[in-house]
């Protein structure tokens, strides 16, 4: 019966309740032998990240957020020559506060962002325990779920049928790895293109032109209608190069590109289109 | 008989942490208690007592979709961090004296803010206190004594941290009494009560049922200046996120006006449209321009439902002053270019609209902010206000004033109320003997004299504003002593740094102070008494504000107080009694006593027995059966405008506001028409005026999203959030100041500088945010950050924004302060230069996550 967890970004209001009631739990409270005291600042065991998409006024934020994956395969458990890093039967990753000696060949070895920190007062690598000591009490949340206003943050046993539900339609943070985490991602954030169609002579939003973004390498075509104020956003693109058309009938169709969308997302600002 | 503690020995008390001020609180928290220690605050589960069969929660059913309360309080970071707050390495301990203030001999006011504090005892502290309130009630008559008792502080009820001192005061044979503007309702209360009555807040009222409305019948929603996932937090958690991400499932678009990509916006929003900071009244004028032009509003309804529509569209069309308010007119003055402006227009004509406020923001706290807020309702008239799906829906202050009319969310059966267990100052309560508008006080203090209109009280309806009044009253006295709760003047209103001056001025001959941490207005006190924080006294609590389930707990303290630390309650009994009046303020009641007459006259007491209450912990009120079937809004007004009319003097919505025009038909600032000022007597505070060649940046400062106004700045798991402050080069963390990049590259600021934002009001430094968050021209910052002084009255390092904002009114006849939209310039700061210029106070103490501390102002430990 072992824990998962699962965050669904798109409702992610950003407020840092699951951060703080984590410093909260485990800052000046000691959980040993679960976790020692988290230092008062500079660590976050959640993490909220702050992602500002998009220019003036396409602009959006997604919260993203780092936790420790409690992997299957935990690269940190194999290399800690101490054997100071264990799975308990529900799948739970501990760091052993007693038997850590501060190496920090976990905090090299785990590769994930923002997950293993090193407590300097204590000599000790420390990370989330999925409130394991909260756990063992009857807690059926951690603190960061239970502080969850939104439900971004699901906690519970994989083999509820629920949460299977759940897992079925989820992402992992890095696929490509051999981990096999226990946290699984709702709606990680895929890149967007932008802009607004308007008809300079008329002084007028353009709508309802058609835009086609068109994958250099691949191919593969996105396509959306402007709204009523010109706006369109072509959404969840994979990385690349795109060329982007704009037609609608009575007007010059009109090209550009091609636009990279690869780092960041893409506010095209203002486009002009004219009269045929 | 209390709960035992559970197997882990810990004991759960419920505590309302919020922060809205007066005996009605919110964020019902869970305190787990071991060993006298806080080990967690978390939300309030409600079903831990009560099955939800009991409880017979709501559920608003819409569009084939449902949506009722979470199981659980939805509080914000600023509750669950509440320990630090606690703990804060700013926090009081000992009562404290002002190191050169004698008053038997040199009182040094001009070292307020500078000079330092010595540690003293009670003993002493009552002494000097007793024996200055005597001495100036002699030498000057008690009108002398300024009560300032309306600041923003916690919210308790027994232990009333706003005003305790007024009985007393009233005891002791008078005083004058700093009275609240209607601050962040400002526009609405001086300007909307003109258009549409809603009194006495000048909100749209009846709020009722306004959410369900919404989610039945709206098909566009406005988002004026409304930051739903940031504003409402300290008075009423996080509903408002759930409702709005519920609302987009529904299908309802949501597009925000503002100059910010602000905390909602930013996971909200269909659509942003920037705006510069208070040009609002300019963008709604060519909204309606665009309607008279195409005729595309309800002239019907008008017919029935407003008076005066003529003389408003002279003006907007351009008759009456030449220029067509067109939407090419707002362009260059909003930058919103003129084809969304149509397209905005043209939507909002062709669907069900309701414009969602959250109070301030940046629409309306500004210079001139009746005219935004007036031209707001009469936007809405024109297209059918109070027809379904067609109102202004507020975000915030569900329940305000005990009254089920501010109840947008599906309505509890009963509003529990504590107000006899407060101890307190009302804002309600009015015939003071000598009084004065918050926002004048430094002026009154600084000219020894001023005058106004209206005021009385900030729940006072339209017709107190024709009133005039002075100061000094008849037979009153200058104000010669300051007598301040909750402190936070500095940094919430307008320009901070005259009321530095005023505190400084020689007239002020003893300034006492009550507050749990040494910061703002409190460093420039003669006697600062230790005050204890919510979870360190035993109360009687309520969450009625969250909109989910209401809540009634006894509150058992957490912790013992800190150091030598008493409530606001106990500091003024403590004052009380050595002025011999100790029996006669508290009616010989105890607190236990006053807890359990506020279970008594809470309403529900017939619900529940005191033992189970004890035994529980908390008790949740049913929700009203038949709250489905309260009318939403303005609806009555809507059918039948005869039978429930307005309370304007014409019962009907004035276009062509009456009052003002009896009373101040001239008024080039507030005239019976509302319009677009961008320069008038009392503000010069828009692009393209001789002030903006100088001063060529406009503030947007909002409510702020990691603190309650001044409240929670030293919360270190706040302040490590990458929006809550900047860690500049010198290892001070800085205010943020959002500002755009190309304005950001233009002064050759990098994200992260220190930079000076200054104008010819004063100096304040913040760190750099450079973010696409904020529109080119307009720069952001939050107020309420802890004033931190470099040189008092000039230049802060804390990022008190309020000490630049401008010192007029809104504007002549209207005393609300203008705290938003006005010019300054930013530049790179160059620290070095300041650090040798003012070395005292860049090498102050200060705590390395928690900023200014009480180290940094004491002498030998405090």
């Amino acid at each position: 019966m072992g824990k998962v967890m699962i965050i669904d970004l798109s409702i992610c209001n950003g407020c840092h309740n699951c951060q703080v009631a984590c410093k909260d739990e485990h800052v000046a409270n000691d959980w040993s032998p679960i976790a020692k005291p988290q230092p008062d600042t500079g660590q976050f065991w959640t993490k909220v990240i702050n992602l500002e998409l998009g220019t003036v006024p396409k602009v959006q934020v997604t919260y993203h957020h780092s936790i420790c994956q409690h992997c299957e395969d935990a690269p940190c458990l194999e290399a800690c020559p101490q054997k100071a890093i264990y799975r308990r039967t529900d799948g739970v990753v501990i760091i052993d506060p007693g038997r850590c000696r501060g190496n920090q060949l976990c905090l090299e070895a785990c590769p994930y962002e923002n997950v293993i920190y090193f407590n300097d007062d204590l000599n000790i690598a420390q990370k989330c325990t999925f409130c394991a000591h909260l756990l063992d009490q009857g807690w059926s949340e951690t603190r960061c779920s239970d502080a969850c206003p939104t439900g971004a943050f699901t906690f519970g046993d994989e083999d509820d049928p629920k949460i299977k539900e759940k897992i079925a339609v989820s992402e992992l943070l890095k696929p490509e790895l051999p981990t096999r985490p226990r946290v699984y991602y709702l709606n990680l954030p895929k890149k967007w293109i932008a802009g607004a169609v308007y008809d300079k002579e008329a002084d007028e939003c353009t709508e309802g032109a058609t835009v086609t973004a068109t994958n250099a390498a691949t191919g593969e075509k996105v396509t959306t209608t402007t709204d009523n104020y010109g706006d369109f956003w072509l959404k969840n693109l994979s990385d690349g190069a795109y060329t982007i058309l704009i037609e609608k009938p009575g007007y010059l169709t009109q090209k550009l590109g091609p636009i990279d969308a690869t780092s960041k997302d893409q506010n095209l600002g203002d486009i002009v289109v004219w009269k045929a | 008989m209390k709960r035992p503690p559970n197997a882990a020995g810990e004991t759960t008390i419920v505590r309302d942490i919020s922060w809205c001020g007066v005996f009605n609180g919110a964020n019902a928290s869970m305190v787990d208690v071991k060993d006298g220690k806080i080990i967690r605050i978390r939300p309030a589960r409600y079903y831990e007592r009560y099955t939800k069969e009991e409880v017979k929660p709501w559920v608003m059913h819409a569009r084939g979709k449902t949506f009722e309360p979470s199981d659980k309080s939805l509080v914000p970071p600023l509750s669950l961090a509440y320990k630090k707050r606690v703990f804060s390495p700013a926090r009081i301990r000992y009562p404290m004296k002002r190191i050169d203030w004698d008053p038997k001999g040199e009182r040094n006011p001009q070292n307020r803010g500078t000079s330092k504090y010595v540690r003293i005892s009670w003993d002493e502290a009552l002494d000097l206190i007793a024996a200055e309130m005597l001495r100036i009630k002699k030498t000057y008559g008690p009108t002398a004594i300024l009560n300032q008792s309306d600041q923003h502080g916690e919210n308790k009820v027994v232990h009333g941290p706003h005003g305790c001192m007024r009985k007393l005061l009233t005891q002791f044979g008078g005083y004058t009494l700093q009275i609240r503007d209607a601050d962040s309702w400002e526009g609405w209360w001086w300007g909307s009560k003109h258009v549409w009555g809603c009194e006495p807040v000048g909100q749209q009222v009846p709020q009722s049922n306004l959410l369900y409305d919404i989610s039945k019948n709206t098909e566009l929603l406005l988002f004026w200046g409304c930051d739903q996932e940031t504003t409402v937090w300290g008075w009423q958690g996080q509903l408002t996120s759930r409702l709005s991400y519920w609302w987009t499932e529904l299908g309802i678009k949501q597009i925000y006006i503002a100059p910010d990509c602000n905390y909602a916006t930013a996971v909200h929003a269909d659509k942003w449209i920037p705006i510069l900071p208070n040009t609002d009244a300019a963008l709604y004028l060519a909204i309606c321009h665009e309607w008279f032009e195409n005729g595309t509003y309800d002239k019907e309804y008008l017919e029935t439902h407003a008076y005066g529509v003529d003389k408003f569209e002279d003006y907007v069309m351009g008759r009456e002053d030449g220029v067509a308010k067109s939407p090419e007119w707002a362009g260059p003055i909003t930058g919103v270019p003129s084809r969304i402006i149509k397209a905005l227009a043209a939507e909002w004509a062709s669907k069900r609209t309701t414009i969602c406020i959250g109070n301030g923001g940046p629409g309306i706290r500004g210079p001139y902010a009746t005219e935004p807020a007036r031209l707001q309702s009469i936007c809405l008239g024109m297209q059918g206000l109070g027809k379904p799906g067609c109102n202004q829906a507020k975000m915030i202050e569900w329940g305000l004033l005990d009254n089920m009319e501010q109840m947008s969310p599906p309505a509890p059966a009963i509003l529990t109320d504590l107000h006899a267990a407060y101890t307190g100052s009302t804002p309600m309560l009015t015939n003071h003997p000598s009084f004065i508008p918050k926002t004048l006080v430094p002026k009154a203090i600084l000219q020894g004299n001023c005058d106004w209109y209206g005021n009385e009280s900030e729940f006072t309806s339209r017709e107190n504003q024709f009133v005039h009044y002075k100061y000094p009253a008849d037979g009153c006295s200058k104000i010669h002593m300051i007598w301040t709760d909750s402190p936070s003047w500095i940094t919430c209103w307008n320009n901070g740094n005259d009321f530095i001056r005023a505190m400084r001025h020689p007239d002020i001959e003893f300034i006492l102070c009550q507050h749990p941490w040494i910061e703002n207005d409190a460093l420039f006190a003669d006697i600062v008494l230790p005050i204890n924080t919510i979870l360190e006294e035993d109360d009687i609590g309520s969450d009625i504000f969250s909109g989910q389930m209401n809540l009634l707990f006894p509150e058992d303290r957490c912790i013992e107080p800190l150091g030598e630390s008493v409530s606001d309650y106990e500091a003024v009994c403590r004052i009380a009694e050595r002025l011999g009046l100790l029996e006669q303020y508290t009616g010989g009641r105890t607190i236990p006593e006053l807890i359990k007459i506020g279970y008594e006259t809470s309403r529900v007491a017939h619900l529940i027995s005191w033992d189970e209450l004890r035994e529980k912990g908390y008790f949740v009120v049913p929700t009203d059966p038949d709250w489905e079937s309260i009318p939403a809004g303005l609806v009555k007004f809507y059918e039948d405008p005869e039978k429930y009319p307005l309370s304007t003097p014409t019962g009907k919505l004035e276009f062509y506001s009456t009052g003002l025009a009896e009373h101040f038909a001239d008024d080039p600032e507030r005239g019976p028409v509302p319009k677009w000022i961008p320069i008038g007597p009392s503000h010069e505070e828009t692009l393209g005026t001789e002030r903006a060649k100088t001063y060529p940046l406009l503030v947007m400062s909002n409510h702020p999203r990691w603190g309650v106004h001044s409240q929670h700045d030293d919360v270190t798991w706040l302040r490590e959030i990458e929006t809550c402050k900047v860690r500049a080069s010198d290892g001070y963390q800085y205010h943020p100041l959002w500002i755009n990049p190309a304005d950001a590259e233009a002064r050759g600021i990098d994200n992260g500088d220190v930079v000076s934002v200054f104008n010819d009001r004063g100096t304040v430094l913040a760190g750099a945010y450079v973010t696409e968050r904020i529109m080119p021209g307009a720069v952001g910052i939050d107020h309420g950050a802890k004033y931190d002084p470099v040189v008092p009255g000039e230049i802060d390092r804390g990022g008190a924004i309020n000490t630049i904002v401008p010192r007029n009114t809104t504007s002549k006849n209207a005393c609300g302060h203008a705290v938003s939209g006005f010019l300054v310039e930013v530049e790179k700061a160059d620290l070095e230069d300041l650090n040798a210029k003012y070395p005292e106070a860049f090498a102050r103490t200060c705590h390395v996550a928690a900023g200014p501390c009480i180290a940094g102002v004491t002498e030998g430990g405090a």
